[in-house]
């Protein structure tokens, strides 16, 4: 039986889609079966990041309604076999879905995968629900600023209240050099506030922006946010991962990883 | 009694026959003298009339007309006419204009089928369906469909996603001004975009179907010429 993990985070544009496409893929390099479902009706985004949108026949609503059999949605991924994406419906709205209907939907997965992964919409309505309705455990992706924590921290009460008790944090786009000079909160300050499991942070990495354009997850790579995201995969399976040092982001290596990058 | 007049009554009418010897005068009377006797059956009915036996012109019908209805309490509602030269004429009027009504309608149908313009650009999430051949005066985004049952024509930058031909003939083909698009289906073909390789093509571009493959050209005289669908 597969695990059922829904990424979420309340506030938008912190990273979820990010999260799930880099974590998933990470997941699918250890040899796991993988699905990923982007719920974000409407607002699709993970087969753009996965490049993967121009597979895209059948979708999320279209399994849901009985317009095609499961396995003609999901599409497999260019790089990795074992990883595969179940695209969100672009022409619909979140109602045309229930949150029992992906409850069915999940457990017809488990039967074949190790992980299925929600990535869920920004907001707490009805994607939300329909994102969280079968899922076995959360990740709670945040970005060190207030807004994003105080969103995070209303959906960790609100997984809680769904009786989804667990829930690992993702600190991403952390910026140590601002940490040090004390203009932005601190991994810690972050988990201090938000008090649950903290499973990885991600550094803030010009090579992420590079790799969602070009539809290639960075996870696995040598720039410091591909290992941090694998370091998250790892810990997801149950692996003791020591937390990596993210003030090496701004040491020689990196910067000079950026000077090639440039010049090609 | 003179017979200058006869009537000929049927449920829904009755027929005056007259005799075309007499002057009008005479006649005129003899209808009054017909109609005098026979008014008390009439009643107030509603009834069609009809002049036989005798060429009449308008004023005289007209005259006859108004003296029946003056001395009964008939309402003619319609002289039918015994012409054979004006029935003729009334025939081939009222049926050309039938027909041509119909052949207007059928021309509406087939362009309401023929194609169908859009004004705009169609964003991620908008899907134009057609059951014709369909124009795109805009462009097509990431995102976005063109359903069309016959042709589609992107007078604009194609990124999105086509199908044309899904009438089921396959024998469709898909213009765009620059031809970049997600996905493409003609009939029961389809190709997606390539995943590396990010040449722009920006010069006008033909899709169509040809032995179960998809072929994207540019669009000049000898590739239009050479399309084997369009002989």
């Amino acid at each position: 039986m597969g695990e059922v993990i829904v990424v979420t985070s309340g506030k938008g544009g912190v990273g979820k889609t990010t999260t799930t496409a880099n974590v998933g893929t990470g997941l699918a390099m250890l040899g796991n079966k993988v699905i990923l479902i982007d719920t974000d009706i409407g607002l699709r985004n993970l087969d753009v990041v996965m490049g993967l949108e121009n597979r895209i026949v059948y979708n999320l609503v279209d399994v849901v309604e009985g317009n095609c059999r499961l396995a003609q949605a999901l599409i497999k991924d260019k790089k990795f076999p074992n990883l595969h994406l179940l695209p969100s419906a672009q022409t619909r709205d979140k109602s045309s879905v229930t949150p029992d209907q992906m409850k069915k939907l999940i457990e017809e997965l488990k039967e074949s995968f190790d992980y299925i992964i929600l990535d869920c919409p920004a907001g707490i309505e009805q994607g939300f629900q329909n994102a969280i309705a079968g899922a076995d455990r959360a990740l709670v992706v945040t970005t060190p600023e207030v807004s994003a924590i105080r969103d995070a921290d209303r959906i960790i009460g609100l997984l809680e209240a769904n009786e989804l008790r667990r829930s690992d944090l993702i600190v991403n786009r952390i910026r140590m050099d601002m940490v040090k000079r004390g203009d932005m909160m601190s991994i810690d300050d972050v988990v201090d506030i938000l008090a649950i499991n903290l499973i990885g942070a991600v550094p803030d990495d010009q090579n992420i922006v590079i790799s969602t354009n070009q539809g290639e997850p960075l996870v696995g790579s040598d720039s410091l946010a591909g290992q941090a995201y694998m370091n998250i995969a790892r810990r997801v399976t149950g692996e003791e991962v020591p937390l990596l040092d993210l003030s090496a982001g701004n040491g020689f290596w990196s910067k000079l990883a950026g000077v090639f990058k440039r010049n090609k | 009694m003179n017979q200058y007049v006869t009537l000929k009554w049927n449920k829904y009418g009755v027929t005056l026959v007259l005799d075309d010897k007499i002057d009008f005068e005479t006649l005129i009377e003899a209808v009054e003298l017909k109609f005098k006797d026979a008014s008390r059956f009439f009643k107030d009915a509603k009834t069609a009339i009809c002049f036989e036996g005798r060429r009449l012109s308008d004023e005289e019908e007209q005259q006859l007309i108004q003296k029946i209805e003056e001395i009964t309490d008939l309402e003619i509602i319609c002289i039918i006419d015994t012409d054979k030269e004006r029935e003729e004429f009334f025939k081939h009027v009222v049926e050309d204009t039938i027909r041509e009504k119909e052949q207007e309608k059928d021309k509406k149908e087939e362009t309401a089928e023929s194609g169908q313009f859009y004004r705009g650009t169609l964003r991620s999430g908008q899907i134009l369906e057609s059951d014709g051949d369909v124009i795109v005066l805009g462009d097509v985004n990431p995102g976005a469909k063109v359903v069309a049952a016959r042709n589609a024509v992107i007078l604009g930058s194609l990124t999105g996603t086509v199908y044309a031909g899904m009438n089921g003939t396959g024998s469709a083909f898909v213009v765009a001004m620059s031809m970049n698009p997600m996905q493409i289906r003609i009939g029961d073909c389809i190709a997606r975009s390539a995943d590396s390789g990010k040449k722009k093509d920006s010069e006008p571009k033909i899709a169509f179907v040809e032995d179960g493959n998809i072929y994207i050209e540019p669009l000049n005289k000898e590739v239009i010429e050479d399309m084997k669908f369009l002989k």
